[in-house]
């Protein structure tokens, strides 16, 4: 058995040999499909107050240094020691290059079923640190994503849901 | 001393996602693949127990064994008999999470155990082996090679 506790050392051993191949599209949706089981319900039953609670959760188990902030019109996540990052940079083994890439890989393909924009800066593949929006609202998440750009981060490190913001309406119109 | 100093809280959900993984590199990869991952994890993630097993001391796997299935509350017994350590599973603490989640565990389930503890042994004069004996359980064997083996 590999520890829950170890979980994320062998996913960047997974990372690693998926990169390798160009393949790590198809697994973060693999990925996103299990997490259905976890969030999909919550998330279209009570939208970001659903995804608020999941994180609350997650926060406890995964012994996450994380703030989550609600404003009438988004949740800010904001990452302060990302337990995952931290633990593959804690490991005897090699960090994949692309290990954050994860977190929006399969969040975003369950946030566009669920009607819910997300926009996410990574600030640093090799920090444990994040900030991530998420809101129903297109306009907002135009906003946050100019607001990176202008900030001066890379768009290599922005993980965005907007460019499927026909697929989210429809999904958010659905849910409501 | 475990190199890994894990003491707080557990996400037992993990255990989902890998077994979604296992299905999903035997099936796209092939099984060849998922053992080399697997493989190369209990080498290059468990670098510390494999370098004390290669200097004769198994006193980190013992530990990690013990922690991380008392951690999970697996039920198990840990024995030291000389060059011998077996570790009997009367609960995998893994497969029964995926019960309690609805999840039929992977035919792969097993596997992550057996390549992992090869990976911990490799180039070490030590060798495992897992006996599987259904529904949660088995008997994992780490024992020192007779000398010329």
């Amino acid at each position: 058995m590999i520890p829950s506790d170890h979980f994320v050392r062998f996913y960047n051993e997974v990372f690693k040999f998926l990169d390798a191949r160009n393949a790590l599209e198809p697994y973060y949706k693999e990925i996103s499909r299990h997490q259905e089981l976890h969030c999909l319900e919550l998330f279209r039953r009570e939208g970001l107050a659903g995804l608020r609670k999941y994180y609350e959760k997650i926060r406890i188990e995964e012994n996450c240094g994380m703030e989550l902030e609600s404003l009438p019109d988004r949740i800010i996540l904001r990452m302060t020691c990302c337990p995952s990052l931290s633990k593959v940079l804690d490991s005897d083994a090699a960090p994949c290059p692309k290990y954050c890439d994860h977190c929006g890989g399969w969040g975003i393909p369950l946030y566009i079923k669920c009607g819910i924009y997300y926009v996410g800066n990574m600030i640093s593949r090799t920090e444990p640190r994040c900030e991530i929006v998420y809101t129903e609202s297109r306009e907002v998440a135009r906003q946050v994503y100019r607001d990176i750009l202008d900030a001066g981060y890379s768009p290599d490190l922005i993980q965005s849901d907007l460019d499927d913001w026909e697929e989210i309406e429809k999904n958010r119109v659905e849910r409501a | 001393m475990l190199r890994y100093q894990e003491n707080n809280e557990l996400h037992r959900d993990f255990h989902g996602t890998t077994d979604t993984t296992l299905n999903y590199i035997a099936e796209h990869f092939g099984e060849e693949a998922l053992k080399e991952i697997l493989r190369k994890t209990g080498r290059d993630v468990y670098k510390s127990i494999r370098e004390k097993l290669a200097r004769g001391d198994a006193s980190e796997l013992v530990e990690h064994l013990n922690w991380f299935f008392f951690r999970e509350q697996g039920k198990y017994r840990l024995t030291v008999d000389g060059d011998t350590i077996t570790f009997e599973v009367m609960e995998c603490p893994a497969i029964r999470h995926l019960r309690k989640l609805g999840l039929e565990p992977s035919p792969y389930v097993c596997l992550q155990t057996s390549e992992v503890n090869a990976g911990m042994c490799e180039s070490t004069p030590w060798e495992s082996e897992v006996e599987v004996l259904g529904d949660g359980r088995c008997v994992q064997t780490f024992r020192r090679k007779a000398v010329g083996k």
